[in-house]
């Protein structure tokens, strides 16, 4: 009677096991790498906003400080999204015909607020406090990059836990000194690394890898 | 020559008197052991197999859909409570990876102990073993209140940073049970690779041909194919040892690490792993004593066999009184007055005591007939013996998780626990799943390994022609 | 309700008035950052639904499934879907930052008296309620009722809008039509014109109230109360011969004899007396003692030394018999007349009486002029008067007890619904305005209001809920809650505070000034103009803005406490009436008890109270017919059983639970359950008493007739069903002969352990809490106030029954010694952070573990529900969402979690976290200011809310700390200490002080 298989089927036979393997084990890789790369965390991915705001343009241009606009950001958990009102201080008398400012003038005289794109999402469990970095010398670039480079504002950094704790669990290296604070493309003088211990003590910044420290 | 027949005769004799029936009735030719044992995966589909399957794949269908439902509206579903966190869906695990351990210590253990009467049986414990784990896997997942993130278990490099903790027995049981499964499926489908081969051979179809060829994995029979054949089953025999052992050492670890009044006790690995003995050869028993009737597997699986299986029930059942005895006698004597007040009150004579006492009937009484050759003789009898320990088994782990944690330290905490249908639907039908997969695996496979049984009656013949030579040269 | 006038600046307490701040239009400051879509429960203020019912599948949930349906078509979908950042349009007040939560100061009232609170208000929400410092009758304590109204507020089954009959009114038409039917009166003075009001000791309503009459000549007012105290006020007019509010100061009081008087859990003083009750509870030789002489078993009688069961109509007789013996073996010789020495009949009760009054009388005698008698509000008249009496021949007055004129006189009970009734009945009235709450419910059973309500042709009622009372009247206006709008309110004492809104009314609402106002051709004006012109005429020195910013900051207006007065009672006349009281009949007697959940009913919708365990049954969603076990045996009932109670011709049907301490042959039923039309949450829970309450005998009648009705049984649901401590070591108490710190040495100090305990000497902060048994009481204020902290759900009935309760805070109850006239003890339980925690090994996920601090955190996102942690909680204080309890929020629900909180999902295992986001709050606002937490700075809200002082929370490695000291107290010792969990909660044992005489 003829052969049940032919040689062949043994290779075809080991390929389907590898198959199967290789595709289990891929799956699961493949998510691990997705929760890193960029198109999974969400970096470099600029939302349209209703408003074409230049982050670029008021910092490098007007030299205009953060926390101008972003006010609460040293005295509350939110850095605060400013109000129209703030924006009609200066744009009721510059490009105050402009239609790219329809929208803000819309919204100041209808009352309507202007709904902005969160671009840096925390999810809700996260209890994140800007004051507190601020008053530790934590800079702005430090989480949101180069905001003076950026025509549009995009999420620079992962924002995964992980990276989150890298910081709490050694914070020398990303302290600055409180008047560099807003500052972009600030790099210390001298030996860094003296710098960022001088600075540990001078803020009093401590390690907080307690789990309540972030999650309540 | 007829003198020799008569020497046998009397041989046989003499050998049934000293160490009771054979492992192995007469000494049929290959061709009839194979047909005998093939019969059953040869010959039409029976009316009573239907009839179960059905049942069985009803039952699945129950157990599956109160998961389901369990995963649609939360642990609610059950009857769980605090202080009643754990209920039937622990018990349930216990009670399934208690009954997985008869294959594993008959097919390895038995194996390395070189003992004759493993051989017919060991096929079926073995595969009772394999489903009653899938039972036993089943719950750590669906009992989690998020199961969806059931991965957090597992040590993985993941984003967030963190890792499982390595001192909770739940992890370990996470890796002990796993590696148990996966031992086991080796070994059973090492050990059933001739056979499959053997069923390729004889197949009449194709397509029966072309499927037992893609599993026999081109098995030839080879010489050297059964070296490594040996060799392959011998250390998995020697690796699957130790695991009988440390696997239920570890689920009492779940228990005895906690300091909750009737866990919190050091007894309870050597007392977990006898019950999961005594309950694994009790359900063993349970399928073994009717397949034998249906497929007349009497000369193969023979009077010897349950006789032997009988007499390993007695002894974990004793060993496992004793772990009562014990733990009763440490709860008075350590002097700890939330111990005593477990087990003189809340067990003996709390809301629950009804089911302390059935269990004390199934596990220490009822076993003690065994001591008696006749009741071990009678199938029938044995087998409602095996049923009962089943149930006496089910209900120790009720009295350990709900007695225990129904009445602890604050009185003011103290509830009673009631089960919903959904605890009773998934107990129901994890049991009607084990039987589905069982009935598969006897149309399908081999119950009895029909290579090992050859080989066993040509070392039953060894031995006799060593004898009878003997035999002659003391006569000469 | 218009918007708040542009004058509407709310100052935030423990800031300075800041007059130059920009003047904010009356929306704005309420509006505030929002973030639409996050799950726990920001803002929702004004969002597109806000206005809808909830419905299962509204229009915002088929959105979010759109969005997400289309989102799974793309890979984004493995990234949650983009949220929107709306801000404001013009930004408010400068102290207002986003995310950060700031107090207003406003007062609620019961029963006419006000309490002060301090509202905590997150981006414009209020979330949180707590007391007011600087308020007399809170002294920054609060009950469970204050408590849970904020639940009230946001409930979306509030009365909406108004109608008339079927027909929908707008407001501004609402206006002009009461304006009108005003008008239509005018030509008769009023003759058919009444109103129907609750108690109220508001300045402002009052003085509408005249102005009304004033236009009015004709028109009556009648004031209705359920909880009426119109005995204590006629008492005082019997004792006095003039009305006269009664004040206790117990803080120097060494011997306090209550009379069937629960002062520590209800009344206008509760908070106040419990704390100054609890300030003399620690042993030594100042310590007082309390003798309470009830029917029923109150939160006041558990924390008795002495506690003497009679029926309540034998307190009279006991009271006499004090008298009696004051007179005859203390010489004070006034009291003989209204004094009678119990017969001596071999009757046990009487033999019993003897004793225990003559050692009452001595004991009380013993400590003239620091001794006080209280009379409670449920006895009659006489009672109160022979109270007045006693208290004056002991030289009590003006020491232990004053007496000053009452914020307001009104009769509040039936005596003042009768005349209404009959005028209703003869077809007098026209045009009936109700604003008492709910009075066709709690009318007395002889007063069948809702019959008589359709004798009027204009019947306005202005009702909070769509109740009984709304059903039968053809006009129905929604009220606003009390912390939505304008007004002013009066404490015991006179203390005047001003009621500010915290947020614009949820739903179209008129305001009761608004409502009155519209009888004056006021209505237009707006509470906030009224108010203020009202305070404006009564500011004392210029400058009324400035003033009116700091009463409104303070939440108290200053001197405005009525000054207390001399009075002498007139014993020929309180002997008349003494003598002239009936002697209490044989036989089975009803009592009605105040309810410590529902009050009179008008909670009877609010989740939280229904699922508070009562504080001494442990019932939850119920209220039963209490019996003492003798009476069970009698009337050959048990637990649960189903009875008819008659009593003069009227019935009702109830079920039985025995009480342990009850007095034998009385029923006591609490009032203000078993509504019929109180919505899903609180329709037919509990059985009514009404229809037992007659006019003549609004607190207890005998000839009380049971008859057992067979049949199913009752089904209680108790989140405590063993009620003994089986010998056991827990909740320790001891008489004070018998204490000795040797007692609780065993239960403290280090206990053998493996490893090596963790030192957290050498942290900053060191976590910790100490309960004193002491100071206990039991009234589960604790309990409501970390339900609304941290956002715990109500899990109803079925799920109580299966014990899944979600109360992070339990306050367990032990009886011991016989069941008759058991000792009581209260013991709050919650986490107590062990440092050793059995939870933290056992979790596989690492999703319990410790802080470097020590706490025991529990970190929801990170749990799978195994449950394990729970088996291995030695004190089972875990808590498992086993179904999701939240279900689907409306809006204004979601705007009443606190933002601060994780709302915990289905499937999660929580527990106390010792509001480690208040912790965490303060530890970000002082490292900001670069300084250290100062003790007391910030509490638990637990003990932040203990009238008693008998939670304490603080920092233990801060020797100076109060809890510090605590845990050093000789009295101290842990919970389950053998098992060497080594618990940061220190409990202190509870010493009792019983009289020698009577043990």
């Amino acid at each position: 009677m003829s052969a049940l298989f032919r040689p062949r089927s043994n290779t075809i036979f080991k390929l389907v096991l590898l198959l199967l393997v290789g595709g289990v084990l891929g799956t699961l890789g493949g998510f691990m790498v997705w929760a890193r790369v960029p198109a999974g965390t969400g970096q470099q991915d600029p939302p349209l906003q209703p408003v074409q705001f230049d982050h670029r343009h008021h910092i490098s241009d007007d030299g205009i400080d953060c926390r101008y606009c972003h006010t609460s950001v040293e005295t509350g958990s939110s850095a605060g999204i400013p109000s129209t009102a703030l924006c009609m201080n200066c744009h009721a008398q510059i490009w105050n015909k402009s239609p790219r400012l329809e929208p803000v003038r819309a919204s100041y005289f209808t009352g309507q607020p202007i709904p902005w794109v969160r671009v840096h999402r925390l999810p809700d469990f996260v209890y994140f406090n800007h004051a507190i970095h601020v008053k530790k010398g934590v800079g702005c670039e430090t989480c949101h990059g180069r905001v003076d480079q950026m025509p549009l504002m995009e999420q620079v950094e992962p924002l995964t836990m992980s990276w989150c704790l890298d910081c709490h669990r050694n914070p020398a290296l990303n302290l600055r000194p409180l008047d560099q604070i807003t500052a972009m493309g600030w790099t210390p003088q001298g030996d860094p690394a003296s710098l960022a211990q001088d600075l540990m003590k001078r803020h009093d910044v401590h390690t907080r890898t307690s789990c309540t420290t972030c999650h309540r | 020559m007829s003198v020799e027949t008569r020497q046998m005769a009397t041989e046989s004799a003499l050998a049934d008197l000293l160490e009771g029936p054979p492992v192995l009735v007469g000494s049929p030719e290959d061709r009839k052991l194979s047909e005998d044992i093939f019969r059953p995966v040869w010959e039409q589909t029976r009316r009573g197999w239907l009839a179960l399957f059905g049942i069985t794949l009803g039952l699945t269908g129950l157990l599956f859909s109160a998961i389901a439902y369990t995963f649609a509206k939360g642990i609610g579903a059950w009857g769980n409570n605090i202080p009643v966190a754990w209920a039937y869906d622990i018990i349930n695990f216990v009670w399934w990876i208690g009954i997985g351990h008869a294959g594993t210590l008959i097919s390895a253990i038995l194996l390395l102990f070189q003992q004759k009467w493993r051989t017919s049986i060991n096929r079926m414990a073995e595969a009772m073993t394999l489903f009653a784990v899938i039972q036993a896997l089943l719950f750590p997942m669906i009992h989690l209140g998020r199961p969806w993130f059931f991965f957090w278990l597992f040590p993985y490099p993941s984003t967030l940073g963190v890792w499982p903790n390595f001192k909770s027995p739940l992890l370990w049981d996470v890796f002990a049970v796993s590696t148990y499964f996966t031992v086991s499926l080796l070994f059973w489908y090492v050990g059933l690779l001739p056979d499959l081969a053997a069923l390729r051979d004889a197949s009449k179809s194709k397509a029966a041909r072309v499927a037992y060829g893609i599993f026999a994995l081109g098995w030839r029979g080879s010489a050297r194919a059964w070296r490594h054949y040996r060799i392959a089953y011998l250390l998995l025999a020697g690796l699957a040892t130790p695991l009988v052992l440390s696997v239920h050492t570890i689920v009492s670890f779940d228990f005895a690490v906690s300091q909750l009044p009737g866990w919190h006790t050091t007894i309870f690995p050597p007392y977990f792993v006898a019950g999961a003995i005594f309950s694994g050869f009790a359900m063993v028993l349970t399928l073994m004593i009717p397949a034998r009737k249906v497929f007349r597997f009497e000369h193969v699986i023979t009077q010897r066999h349950l006789d032997n299986m009988a007499k390993v029930m007695l002894a974990t059942g004793l060993m496992v009184s004793y772990g009562y005895l014990v733990e009763t006698f440490i709860a008075w004597y350590s002097g700890n007055p939330f111990e005593s007040f477990v087990f003189f009150n809340t067990r003996a004579r709390g809301p629950y005591a009804p089911i302390y006492w059935l269990m004390i009937t199934c596990n220490v009484v009822v076993p003690q007939v065994l001591w008696w050759r006749k009741a071990r003789d009678n199938t029938i009898f044995l087998w409602f013996v095996s049923i009962l320990v089943n149930v006496g088994m089910w209900t120790e782990r009720f009295v350990i998780i709900v007695t225990s944690l129904h009445r602890d330290f604050l009185p003011s905490s103290w509830a009673m626990y009631r089960p919903t249908i959904v605890d009773w639907s998934i107990l129901v039908g994890t049991i009607g799943f084990f039987g589905f997969l069982f009935l598969l695996f006897l149309r399908f496979v081999p119950a009895v390994a029909a290579s090992e049984v050859k080989e066993l009656r040509r070392e039953l013949e060894h031995e006799r022609h060593q004898q009878s030579h003997d035999q002659a040269a003391h006569g000469s | 309700m218009p918007p708040l006038g542009s004058g509407a600046k709310l100052p935030i307490y423990g800031q300075p008035a800041a007059p130059d701040r920009a003047p904010a239009d009356g929306r704005h400051p309420w509006r505030s950052l929002r973030v639409l879509g996050a799950g726990d429960g920001p803002s929702r203020e004004f969002d597109e639904g806000a206005a809808e019912p909830p419905a299962g599948f509204s229009r915002r949930t088929f959105l979010q499934i759109l969005g997400a349906s289309t989102a799974l078509a793309s890979l984004q979908a493995c990234r949650p879907a983009r949220q929107k950042i709306v801000p404001y349009v013009r930004p408010p007040e400068k102290a207002l930052v986003p995310g950060t939560p700031v107090h207003y100061a406003t007062a609620v009232s019961l029963g006419g008296h006000a309490t002060g609170l301090l509202v905590t208000s997150h981006d414009g929400r209020p979330i949180k309620v707590e007391g007011n410092p600087d308020h007399p009758a809170s002294r920054g304590a609060t009950g469970s009722l204050e408590l849970a109204m904020l639940l009230d507020l946001y409930d979306p089954r509030r009365e909406r809008g108004f109608r008339r009959g079927q027909a929908p009114l707008a407001y501004r038409s609402l206006l002009r039509e009461l304006t009108a039917l005003a008008a239509s009166h005018l030509a008769d003075g009023g003759s058919r014109l009444r109103f129907l009001t609750a108690a109220t000791g508001s300045p402002l309503l009052q003085d509408l109230r005249r102005r009304i009459l004033a236009r009015f000549p004709q028109a009556r007012f009648h004031a209705y109360e359920s909880l009426t105290e119109d005995s204590a006020r006629e008492g005082s007019r019997l004792a006095f011969g003039r009305v006269l509010a009664v004040r206790h100061t117990i803080a120097q009081a060494r011997v306090i004899l209550a009379l069937d008087s629960d002062f520590l859990a209800v009344g206008p003083e509760a908070l106040r007396l419990a704390r100054e009750f609890a300030g003399r509870r620690e042993p030594g030789p100042e310590m007082s003692r309390l003798y309470v002489a009830e029917a029923q078993h109150s939160v006041t009688g558990a924390c008795a030394d002495h506690r003497l069961r009679m029926k309540s109509s034998e307190v009279l007789g006991f009271a006499r018999a004090v008298a009696a013996r004051l007179a005859s073996r203390h010489g004070h010789s006034q009291l003989a007349p209204m004094g009678a020495t119990p017969s001596g009949s071999p009757a046990p009760g009487d033999v019993r009486i003897a004793k225990e009054s003559a050692a009452v009388a001595d004991d009380l005698a013993r400590s003239s002029g620091r001794s006080v008698v209280m009379a409670g509000s449920r006895q009659p008249p006489a009672v109160h008067a022979l109270a007045h009496a006693i208290n004056a021949a002991l030289g009590n007055a003006g020491k232990t007890v004053e007496y000053a004129a009452p914020a307001f006189d009104d009769t509040t009970g039936p005596a003042s619904l009768q005349p209404l009734a009959r005028d209703l009945a003869g077809g007098k009235v026209d045009t009936l305005v109700v604003t008492a709450h709910n009075p066709v419910y709690s009318a007395p059973a002889d007063v069948d209001l809702g019959t008589l309500l359709g004798r009027a042709p204009n019947t306005i009622y202005l009702g909070y809920r769509d109740d009984e009372t709304a059903a039968r009247c053809s006009w129905v206006l929604a009220a606003p809650h009390p912390f939505e709008t304008w007004g002013d309110a009066r404490a015991h004492d006179g203390t005047v505070s001003i009621v500010q809104p915290l947020i614009q009314p949820l739903f179209e609402s008129i305001p009761e000034v608004e409502l009155l106002a519209a009888f004056l051709d006021l209505a237009d004006q707006g509470a906030h103009r009224i108010l203020q012109d009202y305070w404006r005429g009564r500011a004392k020195g210029p400058d009324f803005e400035r003033q009116w910013e700091g009463w409104l900051a303070r939440g108290v207006v200053p001197d405005t406490a009525i000054a207390a007065e001399a009075a002498a009672p007139h014993f020929v006349e309180i002997a008349a009436a003494v003598k002239a009281a009936p002697q209490p009949p044989a036989g089975l007697e009803m009592t009605f008890v105040p309810d410590y959940k529902l009050h009179d009913g008008r909670f009877a919708e609010n989740a939280w109270l229904q699922e508070l365990p009562h504080p001494v049954s442990k019932m939850t969603w119920d209220n039963a017919a209490y019996v003492s076990p003798a009476t069970a045996r009698k009337i050959g009932v048990e637990d649960g059983a189903r009875v008819e109670l008659r009593l003069a011709g009227r019935k009702v049907e109830a079920a039985v639970w025995i009480m342990p301490g009850q007095a034998d042959d009385v029923v006591s039923l609490p009032l203000g359950y078993g509504r019929r039309r109180a919505g899903p949450v609180g329709s037919s829970v509990g059985f009514d008493a009404g229809p037992l309450r007659a006019s003549d005998a609004p607190w207890f009648a005998h000839g009380l007739a049971v008859a057992p009705l067979g049949g199913a049984k009752h089904v209680f649901a108790l989140t405590q069903e063993h009620f003994s401590m089986e010998g056991r070591d827990l909740a320790l108490a001891f008489d004070a002969k018998a204490w000795s710190p040797e007692k609780v040495e065993h239960l403290k100090g280090p206990s053998p352990t493996m490893q090596e305990p963790v030192d957290y000497q050498n942290q900053q902060y060191k976590w910790g809490m100490a309960i004193d048994l002491s100071k206990c009481i039991g009234c589960a204020a604790c309990a409501t106030a970390c339900q609304a902290e941290n956002n715990i759900p109500v899990v109803g009935k079925e799920q109580v029954l299966r014990s899944r309760e979600m109360n992070w805070m339990r306050v367990d109850r032990y009886f011991s010694g016989p069941p008759e006239d058991p000792q009581v003890i209260a013991q709050p339980v919650m986490c107590q952070h062990c440092e050793a925690a059995p939870c933290e090994y056992v979790c596989p996920v690492n999703a319990t573990v410790h802080s470097d601090e020590g706490l025991n955190e529990m970190v929801y996102n990170r749990c799978v529900g195994t449950r394990y942690c729970s088996n291995n909680c030695p004190y089972k204080v875990r808590r498992f969402n086993f179904l999701n309890y939240r279900g689907d929020m409306s809006p204004t629900e979601k705007m009443a979690m606190n933002p601060d909180v994780t709302v915990r999902t289905r499937g999660v295992m929580e527990k106390c976290t010792y509001c480690v986001q208040r912790i965490e709050r303060a530890r970000i606002e002082t490292r900001l200011e670069g300084r250290a937490i100062r003790d007391g700075e910030f509490t638990t809200a637990c003990a932040q809310a203990c009238p008693a002082n008998a939670i304490v929370f603080g920092n233990l490695n801060d020797p100076r700390s109060q809890v510090s000291k605590l845990h050093q107290d000789e009295r101290r010792y842990d919970l389950l200490h053998d098992n060497g969990t080594r618990p940061r909660t220190a409990y202190l044992a509870r010493v009792r002080n019983p009289n020698p005489e009577l043990s």
